[in-house]
C-alpha cells in the first residue's frame, strides 16, 4: 500500500502544479495581463507599462511563472486594491465559513443519501423507489439558486420559521451560534448532493446485492438485515468515498451559488463580488486555493478507499 | 437408512420480463444419510435451480409452484422465511461454483466462517472463532489459525473453495449441496476438493447432493445419479449401474459425446439441435426432437419415470446391443512424415514485475515460458496441455505473433517470425490464425456476422467485394451455419454457434496453421463434440495444421497426434499422443492423467489418492532445478540442484525432462528424427 | 451421422431490426424514455413553432405594460420591462436549448478525441493527458466560468465555448476508460492478428463499441449545460438583454420574489427543470438499452 500512497501523492503534486499553470495562464489571458489584475480596471497604459517593468512582467514567461510560484509557496496571493487588504487575509477570514457550510452539508447529505439509497435498492421497482427517484431527478434538475429561492419562499415567506439570510458576521462563532440561519443554505447545498449520492448508492447496493457473496451469506442463514448491514453496506460504501472526492468541485460550485443566494459571507460570495468588480487578485487566489483543496480532498478520498478496501490495503 | 431429504414432484418457475420459464418441471428424488446423489445435465437443464429450490434461494422472480421438499420431517416448502433461515447453514450447507466471487472481499475468512456458527449456535464470539479455526483446519487450509485474519483475495481459488466448504460445514449440517463446486478450478485442484468432500461426508455422516455437468465427476464421487434434461429427471439409478447400462438415449448420447472413450479414428457423437425453450416446453418427451430413436408416440405422449431402482423416462430404452455400438468412423489425416510447418526453438517469455513505488523499478520477472522447443509437422494436430498458469496460453499468443518472445525463435514455413515488425508480419499473418477460447468476447458485438467474416479478406485485400461475399457464404456453409447469418449480430447466436463463427473467421484467409486456445472449454459436452468433429472435418478438407491448447488431457488425447505437456513454463514431456497418454514417463503427466475424472466408476475408484497434489507455485520465483519437484512424489536432491534435460523414451520422438522418470530412457542416438534439437539445460 | 449436425438450420431466427432501429425500439419500450423524448419534442415545438403562431415583440421595452399579471392578452403576464412572458419563454428557450446542445456536442467531441488518444496510446502519453484533465477538474467549473465570463462580454458563441471548456473532462475520462478496456478485448486482438492496423482497431472496433457510452453521456451533458447557463445568468454573467434565455428570465424574476410576481419565476423555472429532467430520463433509458444489448451479447 505504501507504493500506492507514494504514487498517488506524486500524482497529486503534479496536478497541483498543473492547477497553478492553469491559473497562471488565466492571469495572462486578462486584458492587460497581471498589471491590470493588480492595478484594477482604471489603470492608465503608462502605469501598466511601468508596473510591468517594475514587477518583471516583461521578462521571459517561464521565469515569471517560477517567481509567481515562489510567491504562492510563501503565501503571497497578491493584494486587493478594492478591499485594501491582502488576498491571504481576506481568504483566511472567509474560508472557515465556506468550510462550515460545505462540511455540514456533506455530512447532512451523506446521512440522508446513504439510507435513502439503501431503501431504494431494497424496495427496488416499488413505489417508494420510484417516488424517491422522481424527487432525486427534480432536485438534480433544479438550478440551485432557484431551489434556494423556493426554500426561502416556503420557509421564510409563507411559513416564517427560518431566516432568509445567513448570519452576517465576520466571526465563525457568531455564525455557529445562529444555527437557524444555517439551515436553509445547508439544505440547499445538500439537496443537490443528496440527489446524486442517493442514486449512486442505490445502484451500488443493487450491484452488491446481486453478488455471489450475498447468496453465500443467505445460504448461511443470515437474515436480510445482517446481509445488508454486515455484508453489503461496507462493500457499497467503498465507491462512495471516491465519489465524494470527485464531487468536491461540484460542491464548491454549489457553495458559490448558495452563498450568493443567502448572502452568506463565505469565500464563494467573495469570489462573486470580486468577479463583478473585476478584482482579479482575489479570483486568482481563491481559484488556486480551491484547486489545491480539491486535489487534497480527492487524495484523501482515495486513501480512504485504500483503507476501506482490503484488496488495496494488502496489495 | 433414513431419508435426509425427499423431493416430490417439484415444479419451479422463474418470472422474467418476457414470460415465465419453467426450469424445474416435476422432479422427484430421495437422498439418504451418508449417501451422495449426483445431479448431472448440460447448462440450462434445471439442475442448479433444483438445488436452489431446496435452499429456497431462487433468483429474483423465482418461485416454487408445487411439490414438496421434506428435510427429515420438516416440509421446507411450507416453512416461513424465519424458519427457513434456521435451516440454511445449519441443517443444509451449500457450496457454490465460483470461489473467487462467493466470499465477501471485505471480511476476513475467520469472520465469515464464524458467522455461520454465530447465526445458529448460542455461543460467544470467541467460541465461534474457535470453532471456525477448527473447521478451517478440518477442510485442510494450511496454517488455519494464522490465516483467520486473512482476506479472501490473498488465497488461491482452491483455498477459497476450502473456506466456502468450511462455512457450509461449520454447523455440521445433515445435507450438503455442492453446485458445480469444482468447475472453476483446475483438474488437479478439482480432484483434491472432491476427495475432501467425500472424506468429510464419511466422517460427518452427512448426505450430499453434487450438481455437475461432468459425468466424470459423478462417476467417482456419488452413490446415485439423476440425469436431468429440460427440467426433468430422465434417468436415475445407482451410479455403477447407470454407467454400465445407460437406458435413456440422452444419457447414452452424453457418454458418447465424451472424447475419453472414443478412439481418435471415430467421430464423437454430437446431439443434433438445441435443448427446448423452457418457457414453452414441447408436448411429449422433451428429448424427442433430438433423439435418434424417437417415434410419433414420443412426440405425442410424455413418458413417465419407471418405478424401479434403475428408472428412466423413455418409451424406447436402449438395450445392451445399442449401448456398445461404436461411434461412426472418421478418416484420419495420415501425414506423419510431412515437412515441419512450425519450429519453435528455445522460446522464452518473461513478464517484468515492477515495484509498486514511484520509480517502478524492475524487481523480478514472471517466467511464463522458459526454454520451450517443439516442431509441428504439416497437417498434424499438436496438443499442448497443462494447468492454468503453466504458460500454454502465452505460447499460443507467441505462435501467432500477438506477443513478442523475450528470446528464442519461431520459424513458420521456413520463415523466421520473431523479430519482424508489425508491418513486415502483415503479409504472413494470413498463414496462421488464432481461434479464441471465449466465443462471447472474440466477436465484435456491433458487427454483423457478414462483416466479421469479411474483415480478414478486407484487411488482406483478397478479391473484389463480390468475391469476398461469395467467400463469406462458402465459409458459413463449411461451418454449418445458415446463410441468413450474414445479417445477424453475434449475440443472436448460442455459444456453440459463435464458436463456429470464430472458426469460420480463422479459416477465411485459408491459413496453413490454426492455433486454437481452449476452443471448446466454454462449451457443453454435446456442443463440444460438434465443434471437435467440425474442426477435424475442416482439417481434412483444407490440409490444416492445428496447435490445440487445452487444460483437458482427454480432449487433447482425442484430437492430437502429438502431445506436449507444460508445467510452470517448461515443456516436461512431448511425444505421439497415444504414447504420452498411455505410457507417460514424467510424474507430472502421469499425475495429470490421474486427475482427469473419467466417466467410469470402476477406474475412478482405483485412482483415489493418485494424481498431482498441492498447488502450482508462483511463476515469479520458480523452484530451482526441476520446477515440478515441489509437488513430485519422486523428487530428490538432484531435482533441486539440476534442471533435467530432455531425453528420448521411444524411437517415435517421445521425450521427457525428468531425473526420475517412470521408465528408463532409450540409449541416446545421434538425433536425426523428426523432433527438434534436444534442449540444453539452461543455466539460471 | 456423417454429416455435420445441422444444429443451426432449425434455429435460425427471422432477421430482426438492427442498429439504430433497434436502439430506438428499445428506447421506445421504456416509459421514462418516452416521457423524456415527449417533453423534449414538446419544448422544441413550443420554442420554434410557437413564435410562428403567437407573435410578440421581444425587442422593444414597453414600460407601460410592465409586470402585468396573467390575463387574456398576456397568458403568462409581462415582465418587469413589459415583454410578454409567454413569448419570451419561447425565444428564451431557443437560446437555452441551442447553447445547451451546442456546448454538449462540442464538449463531447473534444472529450472523445482526447480520451480516445489517451486510452489508445496508453503509457506516458496517457498519464500526461489525464493529469491535465485532473487539474482542470480540480478547479470548480463555476469559478473558472465566472473568471472567463468576467474577462469578456458574454455572447452565445462565447458561452458555448466556455461551457464546453469545463464540460469536456467527463467524456474524456469516460472514453479513455472505455478505450483502455476495449483495446485488450479479444475481437480487437483478432483484427490485429489478421494484419489490421491501429486505425482499423480504433475506427472499426473501439469507436463503435464506445459510441453508446458517448451518446448517453452527451445526453446528460445537454442537461448540465442548460443548468450551467442558468447558474451563469443568475451570477449576472449570462447573455445580456434584449436577448433572452430561461436562466436570465428566472434570475431576473427572482429579484421580484417579494413583490409576488410569481409568473416571472415559476414558468422559466419549471421549463428548466422539465427539460433537464427530460434529458436525464432519455439518457438513463439510452444507457439501459445499450446495456441490455451488451448483456445479451
Amino acid at each position: 500500500m505504501t507504493g500506492f500512497i507514494t504514487r498517488r501523492l506524486l500524482q497529486s503534486l503534479v496536478v497541483v502544479l498543473l492547477v497553478t499553470v492553469i491559473v497562471f495562464i488565466l492571469l495572462h489571458l486578462l486584458p492587460g495581463g497581471p498589471a491590470r489584475a493588480q492595478l484594477g480596471p482604471r489603470a492608465t497604459p503608462t502605469a501598466i507599462a511601468h508596473f510591468n517593468h517594475q514587477m518583471g512582467y516583461d521578462r521571459p514567461v517561464p521565469i515569471q511563472y517560477w517567481d509567481w510560484l515562489i510567491q504562492l509557496a510563501t503565501g503571497n496571493l497578491g493584494f486587493s486594491t478594492q478591499f485594501n487588504q491582502s488576498v491571504v487575509s481576506l481568504i483566511a477570514e472567509r474560508l472557515p465559513k465556506t468550510l462550515v457550510l460545505t462540511i455540514l452539508s456533506v455530512i447532512f447529505a451523506l446521512a440522508v443519501a446513504i439510507p435513502l439509497g439503501i431503501l431504494q435498492a431494497v424496495k427496488r421497482n416499488h413505489i417508494t423507489d420510484y417516488a424517491i427517484t422522481f424527487w432525486a431527478f427534480v432536485f438534480y434538475a433544479t438550478p440551485s439558486f432557484f431551489l434556494g429561492v423556493v426554500l426561502i419562499v416556503v420557509f421564510s415567506v409563507y411559513l416564517p420559521i427560518l431566516p432568509a439570510e445567513a448570519p452576517q458576521s465576520s466571526s465563525i462563532g457568531v455564525i455557529l451560534s445562529q444555527p437557524g440561519g444555517l439551515i436553509l443554505p445547508v439544505a440547499t447545498l445538500a439537496l443537490l448532493t443528496i440527489a446524486q449520492f442517493s442514486r449512486y448508492m442505490r445502484s451500488s447496493v443493487i450491484e452488491n446485492l446481486a453478488e455471489d457473496y450475498v447468496r453465500t451469506a443467505r445460504a448461511k442463514g443470515a437474515d436480510e438485515r445482517t446481509v445488508l448491514v454486515h455484508h453489503v453496506l461496507r462493500n457499497s460504501l467503498i465507491p462512495i468515498a471516491t465519489l465524494l472526492g470527485l464531487s468536491l468541485p461540484t460542491i464548491f460550485s454549489g457553495a458559490l451559488i448558495t452563498e450568493a443566494v443567502f448572502n452568506f459571507p463565505g469565500m464563494g460570495q467573495l469570489f462573486w463580488t470580486a468577479a463583478q468588480t473585476q478584482d482579479y487578485p482575489i479570483m486568482l487566489g481563491i481559484t488556486v486555493l480551491i484547486g489545491v483543496v480539491t486535489v487534497i480532498g480527492s487524495l484523501l478520498a482515495d486513501l480512504a478507499y485504500a483503507v476501506l478496501d482490503p484488496r488495496v490495503r494488502f496489495a | 437408512m433414513n431419508p435426509v431429504v425427499t423431493v416430490v414432484d417439484l415444479h419451479t418457475d422463474i418470472t422474467l420480463r418476457k414470460g415465465v420459464v419453467h426450469p424445474v418441471g416435476g422432479v422427484n428424488f430421495i437422498v439418504r444419510e451418508g449417501e451422495s446423489l449426483g445431479i448431472v445435465g448440460e447448462s440450462g437443464c434445471g439442475k442448479t435451480m433444483t438445488a436452489l429450490s431446496i435452499m429456497r434461494l431462487l433468483p429474483p422472480g423465482g418461485k416454487i409452484v408445487s411439490g414438496s421438499i421434506a428435510l427429515g420431517d420438516v416440509n421446507l416448502t411450507a416453512l416461513d422465511e424465519a424458519g427457513m433461515r434456521k435451516v440454511r447453514g445449519n441443517r443444509i450447507g451449500m457450496i457454490f461454483q465460483d470461489p473467487m466471487t462467493s466470499l465477501n472481499p471485505c471480511l476476513t475468512i475467520g469472520d465469515q466462517v464464524s458467522e455461520t456458527v454465530l447465526l445458529h449456535r448460542e455461543v460467544t464470539r470467541e467460541q465461534a472463532r474457535e470453532r471456525a479455526a477448527e473447521v478451517l483446519d478440518l477442510v485442510g487450509l494450511p496454517h488455519a489459525r494464522e490465516r483467520m485474519n486473512s482476506y479472501p483475495h490473498l488465497l488461491s481459488g482452491g483455498m477459497r473453495q476450502r473456506v466456502v466448504i468450511a462455512m457450509a460445514l461449520a454447523c455440521e449440517p445433515e445435507l450438503l449441496i455442492a453446485d458445480e463446486p469444482t468447475t472453476a478450478l483446475d483438474a488437479t485442484i478439482q480432484k483434491q476438493i472432491l476427495e475432501l468432500i467425500d472424506d468429510l461426508r464419511r466422517r460427518l455422516g452427512m448426505a450430499v447432493i453434487l450438481v455437475t455437468h461432468d459425468l466424470g465427476v459423478i462417476a467417482g464421487h456419488t452413490d446415485r445419479v439423476a440425469v436431468m434434461y429440460a427440467g426433468k429427471i430422465v434417468e436415475t439409478s445407482p451410479t455403477p449401474e447407470l454407467f454400465a447400462n445407460p437406458r435413456h438415449p440422452y444419457t447414452e448420447a452424453l457418454f458418447r459425446a465424451r472424447p475419453e472413450n472414443v478412439d481418435p479414428d471415430r467421430r464423437l457423437y454430437a446431439i443434433p439441435g438445441l435443448p427446448p425453450d423452457l418457457s414453452d416446453p414441447p408436448r411429449g418427451c422433451r428429448f424427442a426432437v433430438r433423439c435418434a430413436y424417437a417415434t410419433d408416440e414420443c412426440r405425442a405422449q410424455e413418458p413417465e419415470l419407471t418405478a424401479s431402482n434403475h428408472s428412466f423416462a423413455c418409451f424406447h430404452p436402449l438395450d445392451s446391443k445399442q449401448q456398445v455400438a461404436p461411434n461412426p468412423p472418421t478418416p484420419l489425416a495420415t501425414t506423419q512424415q510431412a515437412a515441419p510447418v512450425l519450429e519453435v526453438r528455445n522460446l522464452v517469455r518473461e513478464f517484468p514485475v515492477t515495484s509498486n513505488g514511484v520509480l517502478q523499478r524492475k524487481i523480478g520477472a514472471i517466467s511464463a515460458v522458459a526454454d520451450v522447443s517443439f516442431t509441428v509437422s504439416a497437417e498434424e494436430t499438436f496438443g499442448l496441455v497443462g494447468e492454468s498458469g503453466c504458460g500454454k496460453s502465452t505460447v499460443s499468443r507467441l505462435l501467432v505473433a500477438a506477443d513478442t518472445p523475450t528470446s528464442g525463435s519461431i520459424i513458420f514455413d521456413g520463415v523466421e517470425i520473431t523479430g519482424k515488425s508489425n508491418r513486415e508480419l502483415r503479409k504472413y499473418r494470413g498463414n496462421f490464425q488464432l481461434m479464441f477460447q471465449d466465443p462471447y468476447a472474440s466477436l465484435d458485438p456491433r458487427m454483423r456476422v457478414g462483416s466479421i467474416l469479411r474483415e480478414p479478406l478486407v484487411i488482406q485485400h483478397r478479391g473484389s467485394t463480390v468475391e469476398q461475399e461469395n467467400t463469406v457464404v462458402r465459409l458459413l456453409d463449411e461451418v454449418g451455419l445458415p446463410r441468413t447469418a450474414v445479417h445477424q449480430y453475434p449475440h443472436e447466436f448460442s455459444g456453440g454457434q459463435r464458436q463456429r463463427i470464430g472458426l469460420a473467421r480463422a479459416l477465411a484467409l485459408r491459413p496453413k496453421l490454426i492455433v486454437a486456445d481452449e476452443p471448446v472449454s466454454a462449451l457443453d459436452v454435446s456442443v463440444q463434440a460438434q465443434i471437435l468433429n467440425l474442426m477435424r472435418d475442416l482439417q481434412r478438407e483444407h490440409q490444416l495444421t492445428y496447435v490445440f491448447i487445452s487444460h483437458d488431457l482427454s480432449v487433447v488425447r482425442y484430437v492430437a497426434t502429438t502431445i506436449g505437456v507444460m508445467y510452470l513454463g517448461k515443456l516436461v514431456e512431448i511425444g505421439p499422443a497415444e504414447q504420452v497418454y498411455t505410457a507417460a514417463v514424467h510424474p507430472y503427466t502421469r499425475g495429470l492423467i490421474d486427475t482427469i475424472p473419467l466417466a467410469d466408476p470402476e477406474r475412478e475408484r482405483h485412482k483415489i489418492k493418485a494424481g498431482v497434489r498441492g498447488e502450482l507455485p508462483p511463476a515469479m520465483n520458480p523452484p530451482s532445478g526441476c520446477r515440478f519437484r515441489t509437488r513430485c512424489p519422486r523428487a530428490s536432491d538432484k531435482c533441486a540442484a539440476e534442471q533435467p534435460p530432455m531425453v528420448p523414451f521411444s524411437e517415435q520422438g517421445h521425450r521427457a525432462a525428468c531425473h526420475h522418470p517412470l521408465r528408463s530412457p532409450i540409449p541416446l542416438l545421434p538425433s536425426t528424427h523428426t523432433g527438434a534439437a534436444p534442449t540444453t539445460p539452461a543455466t539460471e | 451421422m456423417t454429416a455435420i449436425p445441422a444444429e443451426d438450420a432449425t434455429s435460425a431466427h427471422p432477421p430482426k431490426a438492427h442498429g439504430f432501429t433497434r436502439t430506438m425500439s428499445a428506447v421506445l419500450t421504456n416509459k421514462l424514455a418516452v416521457v423524456g423524448l415527449g417533453i423534449i419534442v414538446a419544448f422544441i415545438v413550443f420554442c420554434y413553432a410557437g413564435p410562428l403562431i403567437y407573435h410578440t415583440d421581444q425587442v422593444h421595452i414597453e414600460l407601460s405594460q410592465a409586470a402585468l399579471a396573467p390575463s387574456a392578452a398576456h397568458p403568462l403576464g409581462t415582465n418587469e420591462v413589459g415583454y410578454d412572458q409567454l413569448g419570451r419563454l419561447m425565444v428564451g428557450g431557443q437560446t437555452s436549448l441551442e447553447v445547451g446542445v451546442a456546448a454538449a456536442l462540442l464538449a463531447t467531441f473534444f472529450g472523445t478525441v482526447w480520451g480516445a488518444i489517451a486510452g489508445y496510446a496508453g503509457g506516458l502519453i496517457d498519464s500526461a493527458m489525464m493529469r491535465v484533465v485532473d487539474a482542470l477538474l480540480a478547479v470548480p467549473a463555476l469559478f473558472l466560468l465566472l473568471f472567463l465570463a468576467s474577462i469578456a462580454r458574454p455572447t452565445p458563441g462565447l458561452l458555448i465555448l466556455v461551457i464546453a471548456l469545463v464540460s469536456w473532462l467527463g467524456p474524456a475520462r469516460l472514453v479513455r476508460g472505455a478505450a483502455l478496456s476495449l483495446r485488450t478485448r479479444d475481437f480487437v486482438t483478432s483484427a490485429r492478428l489478421m494484419g489490421g492496423g491501429p486505425w482499423r482497431a480504433v475506427f472499426r472496433h473501439i469507436a463503435p463499441n464506445a459510441i453508446g457510452t458517448v451518446v448517453v453521456n452527451a445526453t446528460f451533458q445537454v442537461a448540465d449545460a442548460i443548468l450551467i447557463l442558468a447558474a451563469l445568468s443568475f451570477l449576472g454573467l449570462g447573455i445580456p438583454p434584449p436577448a433572452a434565455n430561461w436562466g436570465d428570465m428566472l434570475s431576473s424574476g427572482i429579484s421580484y420574489t417579494y413583490a409576488g410576481y410569481w409568473w416571472l419565476i415559476y414558468p422559466p423555472g419549471l421549463a428548466i427543470v422539465c427539460v433537464v429532467i427530460a434529458f436525464n430520463f432519455l439518457g438513463d433509458a439510452l444507457r439501459d438499452s445499450f446495456d441490455v444489448r451488451l448483456q445479451k451479447r
